[in-house]
Formats: C-alpha cells, structure tokens, sequence
C-alpha cells in the first residue's frame, strides 16, 4: 500500500520533468539549463573548418552584405522593401501547403492555400497580406521540417558561406525548398545570370528589413561563433513548435498524465 | 479488495498532493506585480534624455541598483557556468559574478535604445513550484517581440534568472559561449577576455 503511494508521489514529482522531454522546452525545468552543451544533441564535428568560414562569412556580412543593404534601405522606403518580401514570401505558399500535407497537418494547409488565393488577388500578387488580417496567418511549413518529421536525424552543423548556419538536413530541405519556385524566376528571367540576381535581390531586400541585428548578437558575445550556432537551434526549435508532429510517440502516456493534472 | 484499496490509496494521495500544490500556489506572491515596477522603472529612466546625457558607466550604476532588486546575477552567473561552477573557488566565481553582471548591464544599455519606441505589454504569466514565468510582448510598429522572464522564489520575492527573447534563452546562450571559451582558453583567458568586451563597451566602442 505504502508502495503505491510512494509511486503516485513519484509520478507527481517527475511530471515536470517529463515536458522536458521529446524536443520540447520548459523554461520552468532546470533539466533545460543542466544539459552541458558538450554532452547534448549538437554535433559540430567541423568546428574548425565551420569557424573559417564564420570568419569569412563575417568580413563578407561586414564589408559587402551590410553596406549594400544599407544603401539600398536609404533608397527605397520600409514599406515598399516590405511589400517585396512579402512579394516573395507568397511565391512559395504553395510550397508550404504541399509540405503540410506532406506532415499531415491538414488545417495548415488549407490556411496555406487561402492566404496564397487572397493574396495573390487582393494583395496584388502577394505585395500586401490582407489574409492575415482575415484571419489567415502565417504558417511555417518547410521541407526541412517534413524530412524531420518523417524522423530524418539532424546530422552535423555545418556554417555555409554566405548562406549561415544550418545542419546536413536543412540543407537538403532547404535546396528542395529554395529550387522549388526557381522555375517562377526562370520565366521571368532571361539566362541564370538574372536568376541569380533575383536571388540576390531577394536576399539583400531580406536583410534589409533586419539591419542591425547581426552586430548586436556579436557584440554581446563572448564567443560570437557559439552564440550564433546556439541562437540558431533555440530559435527553430521555438520557431517549430506547435506547428510540427513530433514523431517520437512513446512520451506520449506520459504527456496526457502530464497534462491531465496540469 | 486489495486491489480497490490500493487505487484508492493511489487516487486519494494524487488528489491530496494536487489540492495541496494548488493552495500554496494561491498563498504565492504575484510575480508579473513584482517584476513590472521595476522594468516600468527602468524603462522610464532610459527615456529621460537628462539622464542618458551621463557617462555610460554612471548611467549602468544606477540601472544596476534598481535592477538587483528583482535580477539575481549571482544566479545567472551560476547557471551560465554549468558544472564548472563548482570547480572555481569562491575568489574565481566572485570575480566572474563581478564582470559577468557588468556585461549584461552594457548589453542591456546597448539594446535598449531598439526597445524604447515599443510598448511593453505583460500579457500572461505562469508558476510551477517556486518558478515563475512571467511572458511579455515588446509591441512595435511592425513588429511585436515575444520577451519572457524566468523567475524563481526566494522567501518571498521573485529573482529572475533569465530572458528569452524570441524563444532564445539568454543564459543557455551564453552557457553554449563559455564552455567553448573555456574548452580553448581556461578560466584565466576567459576573465581576460571578459575584461576586454567590458572595456570596450563602456568606451561606448562599436566591433569592426
């Protein structure tokens, strides 16, 4: 008797402990905070290949990226940069709805689907987003995130040139998505050379709604290489939850206990 | 019968603890009434342009005094050290407490002026045990930032320990800093390396 009771004592302190599992983070748990970083999920094996290429990607941010965002910012109003971002973020909705299919998440996608449909026609081919002011809003669903749904493992980190920090599967998620709506700019352009330089449009327009914010994580940073590998997994690890099915189920009992007595 | 009894027990003891983690929740302080006097404070201190006028140095002493009511750097320092922390003498972590807060106070500084045409809104907060959550939202033109606090109970009052901006916890990002800086260059290079940033911030100097 005195045995049960014990055990119900002990599912009742572990409770806590068991949010922590299965990829998703509480703040609350200090399991979060005792995790030593050697020991936990990221595997650089690279680091000294991926810090020269931080280094370089550093110079290239600082010395080319950087000014010529910021000219282009003093040219052209945050409104208007705005409405190209958006111009392009609607060119790839359709991707996002295949992809939530893909991770059986059904309500996304038919939200996906409606924000490409309003947009396109009421925001001027995607220049506004009047679907989110109606209601429908933006929806994260990337190829990245279907392969790790479907259970497909990180793999190392890997800095890219130019293009930042990533993992092995984001970096074949990525390219299906990124090639996915270059046939888009094939129609419009006339050779590669101009679909590189709608690429490099697009990407410069991106930074130039986000000036300011590499140099402030660098300078708050001991070790800026470290603070941007960290930031860039807590980031997508909040940037995924609770749009992305978990695939490990075995938590899952434990979880409706969990959430039972909460 | 032994088994009904035993389920009984079972349920019985699960709806005891739970009523009993409820009223002590009840009897708690308010952390969101406790932590926004303090943040209202500081913001408003931030915007008074007489006193962004004094010397950066001047300007974080003061901050620092109102903001230990309600920070706990000794905490944070802790935390950001990981198992380390227990290999320092207690000279070592005093002196990583001293310049670790210093840091944390220019970079306060130094990011504020992005946060000062927001509002502040303190829209839900949270309490497990003797750990709180307390959720902002920094609502700009257009763009709103999620920002919360992480607190945790000391007798009566809640320290926080850490902020998480965006779903970035700050404290495991620079946990994640310094066991690299301590991997490559020890506690002596990681103090001088501190010494450095330090110095250059109150110089008011950008990175190249």
């Amino acid at each position: 008797m005195f045995r049960v009771f014990l055990f119900s004592l002990f599912i009742l302190g572990n409770c806590g402990l068991l949010y922590a599992a299965d990829g998703e983070v509480d703040f609350l748990d200090d399991a979060f905070y005792e995790e030593t970083p050697e020991e936990d999920a990221i595997k650089d094996p690279f680091e000294g290949i991926n810090r020269v290429v931080f280094t370089f990607n550093d110079y290239a941010f600082m010395w080319v990226m950087n000014p010529v965002a910021t000219g282009y910012s003093e040219l052209l109003p945050s409104d208007i940069r705005g409405s190209i971002a958006n111009f392009f973020y609607n060119l790839q909705e359709p991707m996002r709805a295949v992809n939530s299919l893909l991770q059986v998440r059904f309500t996304d996608a038919g939200t996906l689907l409606a924000r490409f449909a309003i947009n396109s026609v009421g925001g001027v081919g995607g220049l506004g987003d009047p679907a989110a002011i109606m209601g429908f809003q933006k929806v994260e669903a990337s190829f990245c995130q279907t392969l790790y749904t479907w259970g497909v493992p990180d793999g190392i980190f890997l800095m890219l040139p130019l293009m930042g920090p990533t993992t092995m599967r984001d970096v074949s998620g990525g390219l299906v998505d990124r090639f996915s709506v270059t046939p888009f700019y094939y129609t419009w352009a006339a050779g590669w050379e101009e679909s590189v330089g709608i690429f490099m449009g697009k990407e410069v327009n991106n930074l130039s709604l986000h000036l300011g914010e590499y140099e402030k994580v660098k300078e708050m940073s001991v070790d800026p290489y470290a603070a941007l590998r960290d930031g860039f997994y807590q980031h997508r690890r909040q940037r995924w939850e609770g749009s992305v099915v978990h695939h490990e189920t075995e938590n899952e009992t434990e979880d409706e206990i969990g959430a039972w007595l909460e | 019968m032994q088994n009904f009894r035993c389920a009984l027990v079972f349920f019985l003891s699960l709806f005891v603890f739970s009523v009993v983690t409820q009223i002590s929740a009840a009897a708690l302080p308010d952390p969101t009434e406790q932590l926004k006097p303090v943040i209202d404070k500081v913001v408003s201190l931030l915007k008074d342009t007489e006193f962004r006028k004094r010397p950066v140095v001047d300007q974080s002493e003061v901050i620092v005094k109102i903001v230990s009511e309600r920070f706990d750097f000794r905490e944070m320092s802790k935390r950001v050290m990981g198992k380390q922390w227990r290999t320092l003498s207690s000279e070592q972590q005093d002196q990583f407490i001293a310049l670790f807060t210093k840091l944390l106070q220019y970079v306060y500084i130094n990011q504020v002026d992005d946060y000062l045409d927001k509002k502040i809104e303190f829209i839900d907060q949270r309490i497990r045990r003797d750990r709180a959550e307390v959720k902002t939202l920094l609502v700009g033109q257009d763009k709103s930032i999620p920002v919360s606090y992480i607190m945790l109970l000391k007798k009566d009052t809640w320290m926080a320990y850490d902020i998480v901006i965006e779903g970035v916890s700050l404290i495991r990002n620079y946990m994640e800093q310094i066991s690299t800086v301590l991997r490559d260059e020890k506690f002596p290079g990681l103090i001088s390396m501190l010494e450095k940033k330090i110095t250059k911030l109150e110089a008011g100097e950008k990175d190249e």
